[in-house]
């Protein structure tokens, strides 16, 4: 951390003395450079944190640049233009994230870009913008009697925005807001399962990067004083966007490095101009292709290497290291917390239902999943839900968890109607969920994965960022107190600066049950939780769901492990086709002839009843 | 209504150089999955090489615009070598750098071309009369052409042996591969299959549009926009989405003189918002 700290001051003390090397004609492009450094931040707000393919960046670099040009032109002061210009930047951005509420990936990608075409043939044909002369001999912004129109002082003017821009954005991306962004770019099904209010965080990160471009637009109308459609072509939104790739693009140092880097290269091999595009571009494959992550995740790899290889120096030889390898992490054992055993049925439970579902059909195209299936599971019980593959489990917790919404039919969470409500909506009424096929936060630590479902608050409350960010800081300390108290309880604080992919099969799957438990819900719902589970995980699973019960909320999984569902079980839901053909305690299910028969098939039936044990 | 018609058939004319764009987008994303965001610059490539056979080397334009099918064709299995690391990633690294090979095509392309471009002359060029409709012959030819390339598209994929295999490889990489067809063959004629629509599409367009190596971004912008009208991945939907777009293009043209673009694009943008997968419909399937 101070060693981040120290590179960092190192990083400003260079771009400070910067211009003393260079001669007046690399000054100004320093300045570019700079500018599109900004320009780089936003995309990287937008689509390295929060994943929404941006392809629009260089329009809303283009709003803010003409904004400003047509209000200084007309007389406005130029600090008052350039407010404006920043909401003219952002009410675009909103205009162009309505796409990205219905359509993603690709699809954006095609719809960002178009839209970015609109906006250079509108203003290449509207007298308002100059049309394709543009604009010129627009004012020097007067700032306290500096002389701006000095390249030299504009870098330094230059050199602040970009560090204010770049300390607000790594504020905006390591608390709250960018925790939900970067979940939701990992995985937005999950995101929503914990609360994450997708709509308005892919309108958010639009604005945001929407914002930063107009920042960039404004500097850029002050720096050439010039504008005109060339500027925000479709070839500047290629090369911006190659320059956040090359740079990295989950990181906001590198995607600002990577444009200023390329702006250089740019100029260095201006009498090239071909060769330079072929060069990017080439660059920007063998990127992709080879480096994902950028210039950024190739240094931090060969520093990695390199501290494993002094560390191992440093040690000797004597130790036989590497023994416990970073992949070896693992979780302390679960211990019980329950003070009284719960036995069957506990205290908690009462005439309330936790949850009723009344005549849910689900129906894809011609494909019936789910047909006119009741369930009723009341508060405090631990309820099972059997059925052979395919027989409509998953597709019931989809429809109790908001994912799909029933073809007819109605739910009730808590006595409220819930049939029509979106996941994240659900998730904030106390329905918490894991899923069958793990779906952590990839790129998202163990604590972050944790800390993102401890978030109760809504998306508005981001209000804060902007007007008073101590409270988000101290909000985020608390938030990090109860994280750490959670994974504590869960075995899980050895391993909560992990990702999750180096953690064991089992590992995961606890994580997933703290992430779920992190919402403090009322009613959680397991899917397949003791999938690929080892005996001894099986038993520390159990005591967990007991645990989980006894503090109070209603627990429903899906389960193939038929020891584990009748040992643990109050009542027993099994499904067959799509219907609910037994519910009843788990001994009478287990020898119900209907169950037997769709286990273990029709013929099988007729050597009398026994018990339903499967993948025990 | 004399207006009306005319525009129509010129849209149709456009259509018919976006079904094409689409189609050869289309196969090659359902064969190898991969999302190929410079099919435009090959288009343009194509355009080239057919501009520079009939006006350099005084081929007849038919006999030009194969050759540059051909040619385009070869040069698309140079580049499905070089995209093969790109198949199969996740869609936005995929859009990503194919984009910046987009770059690089056309960046080599005002390299061997020059960027001022060149215009060809349309081969057949005496309007016709029909009804009291005055129509561009040459929108006739390239609907006709389209016409026909996309019923010799659908019969290479539906009714030969190699179509049936990349179709397999479309649906089930792995089970074709246990069944003896050679994935990689088969994504490799795709591409090249691929290129040569995109070289036919360029070698229509250029009579049309002004042969310059930016061609490429508008055509593969339109025609992708074009595939995802009509239905992503779904070569019926491409062709559909193609006509459509055309239609919607042309329309805004004649309403809007220079401000089709912008309202082509919006146009576009609240369609997919309405209908995200396409006139036709894509198969999604999202497992939670």
């Amino acid at each position: 951390m101070t060693r981040k700290a120290a590179g960092l001051v190192l990083l400003a003390v260079l771009a400070c003395l910067l211009p003393h090397q260079l001669n007046i004609y690399w000054i100004h492009v320093a300045d570019v450079a700079v500018i599109y450094g900004i320009l780089a931040l936003g995309l990287a707000l937008t689509m390295g944190a929060a994943g929404q393919v941006n392809l629009a960046q260089v329009a809303f670099f283009g709003v803010g640049a003409y904004a400003s040009a047509i209000l200084t032109t007309h007389g406005w002061p130029f600090w008052v233009a350039a407010i404006v210009a920043l909401l003219a930047a952002a009410l675009v951005g909103l205009l162009v994230s309505i796409p990205a509420l219905r359509v993603q990936s690709h699809y954006l990608g095609i719809v960002t870009l178009g839209l970015s075409l609109a906006f250079t043939n509108l203003v290449t044909n509207t007298a308002l913008t100059g049309q394709a002369d543009g604009l010129n001999s627009l004012v020097v912004p007067p700032l306290f009697g500096l002389n701006l129109s000095s390249d030299l002082v504009y870098y330094y003017v230059e050199i602040v925005a970009l560090a204010l821009c770049l300390a607000w954005a790594a504020f905006v991306v390591h608390t709250r807001l960018g925790r939900r962004f970067r979940a939701m770019r990992d995985d937005p099904l999950a995101a929503a399962s914990i609360g994450a209010e997708i709509p308005y965080l892919r309108i958010t990160a639009f604005v945001l990067g929407a914002v930063f471009g107009g920042v960039a637009g404004v500097l850029y109308a002050g720096l050439i004083r010039y504008v005109s459609p060339a500027s925000f072509s479709l070839s500047s939104m290629f090369f911006v966007l190659a320059g956040f790739i090359i740079g990295g693009r989950f990181s906001l140092l590198g995607a600002v490095g990577g444009a200023v880097f390329l702006v250089l290269l740019r100029e260095e091999l201006s009498n090239y101009e071909a060769y330079a595009q072929i060069l990017y571009g080439g660059l920007v494959v063998v990127i992709v292709v080879f480096a994902p992550t950028g210039l950024v995740g190739i240094v931090r790899s060969v520093a990695k290497a390199f501290k494993r290889r002094t560390e191992r120096f440093s040690e000797g030889r004597a130790q036989v290291s590497d023994e416990a390898s970073p992949t070896g992490l693992s979780a302390r054992p679960y211990r019980a917390v329950r003070l009284s055993d719960g036995g069957s049925l506990a205290g908690v439970a009462d005439s309330s239902a936790a949850l009723l579902i009344e005549h849910v059909t689900k129906r894809f195209r011609g494909l019936t999943a789910l047909e006119d299936v009741d369930l009723l599971v009341p508060a405090g019980q631990i309820r099972g839900i059997v059925g052979p593959n395919g027989s409509g489990k998953t597709t019931l917790f989809n429809i109790i968890s908001g994912i799909y919404a029933p073809t007819t039919g109605t739910t009730e969470v808590f006595g409220f109607r819930t049939t029509r409500a979106t996941s994240y909506r659900l998730a904030r009424r106390g329905v918490a969920r894991t899923f069958q096929n793990l779906r952590l936060f990839g790129r998202l630590t163990v604590r972050d994965n944790v800390l993102v479902a401890l978030d109760q608050s809504r998306t508005i409350w981001a209000w804060r960022y902007l007007l008073w960010p101590f409270g988000v800081l101290r909000a985020d300390a608390v938030m990090r107190q109860e994280a750490d108290a959670l994974l504590a309880l869960y075995g899980l604080l050895e391993v909560a600066d992990s990702l999750p992919g180096v953690l064991s099969y089992g590992t995961q799957r606890r994580v997933e049950i703290a992430r779920a438990m992190a919402r403090r819900p009322r009613i959680l719902l397991l899917d397949e939780p003791a999938a690929g589970l080892n005996g001894q995980e099986m038993h520390q699973l159990a005591e967990i769901v007991r645990d989980v019960r006894a503090s109070g909320v209603t627990v429903v999984l899906i389960e193939h492990n038929m020891g584990l569902v009748m040992s643990l079980c109050d009542q027993v839901t099994v499904l067959a086709s799509g219907r609910v053909i037994a519910d009843n305690v788990p001994e009478v299910v287990a020898y119900d002839e209907a169950v037997i028969a769709a286990y273990l098939g029709e013929s099988s039936g007729d050597n009398g009843p026994r018990p339903a044990q499967v993948n025990t | 209504m004399q207006l009306f018609f005319q525009t129509l058939v010129g849209g149709i004319g456009f259509g018919a150089v976006y079904a094409l764009v689409g189609m050869g987008f289309t196969i090659v994303y359902r064969t190898m999955g991969l999302v190929n965001f410079a099919h435009g610059q090959i288009a343009m490539i194509g355009a080239f090489l057919s501009a520079t056979f009939f006006l350099d080397t005084k081929l007849p334009f038919a006999v030009a615009a194969i050759m540059s099918m051909a040619a385009t064709a070869v040069v698309g299995l140079a580049i499905e070598g070089i995209l093969r690391p790109l198949e199969a990633r996740d869609f936005d690294l995929m859009l990503i750098g194919t984009l910046g090979f987009g770059v690089v095509l056309e960046a080599v392309a005002t390299r061997i071309w020059g960027a001022t471009g060149r215009a060809v002359p349309a081969p057949v060029d005496r309007p016709l009369q029909i009804f009291g409709i005055i129509i561009r012959t040459y929108d006739l030819v390239v609907i006709g052409v389209g016409a026909v390339a996309t019923v010799a598209v659908w019969v290479l994929l539906n009714r030969t042996k190699a179509g049936a295999a990349m179709q397999a490889v479309a649906m089930d990489r792995d089970a074709a591969t246990s069944v003896g067809i050679r994935v990689g063959r088969s994504n490799a004629m795709a591409f090249a299959l691929g290129a040569g629509l995109a070289a036919l599409a360029g070698s229509l367009a250029a009579p049309l549009l002004y042969v310059t190596p930016s061609l490429g971004s508008s055509l593969g912008i339109k025609g992708f926009c074009a595939a995802i009208l009509g239905g992503f991945g779904n070569i019926n939907g491409a062709v559909i989405g193609g006509l459509a777009f055309g239609i919607l293009d042309g329309f805004a043209a004649g309403h809007f003189q220079q401000y089709s673009d912008t309202v082509t694009f919006l146009v576009f943008a609240v369609a997919i918002m309405v209908r995200p997968t396409g006139i036709l419909g894509e198969l999604t399937v999202n497992r939670a």
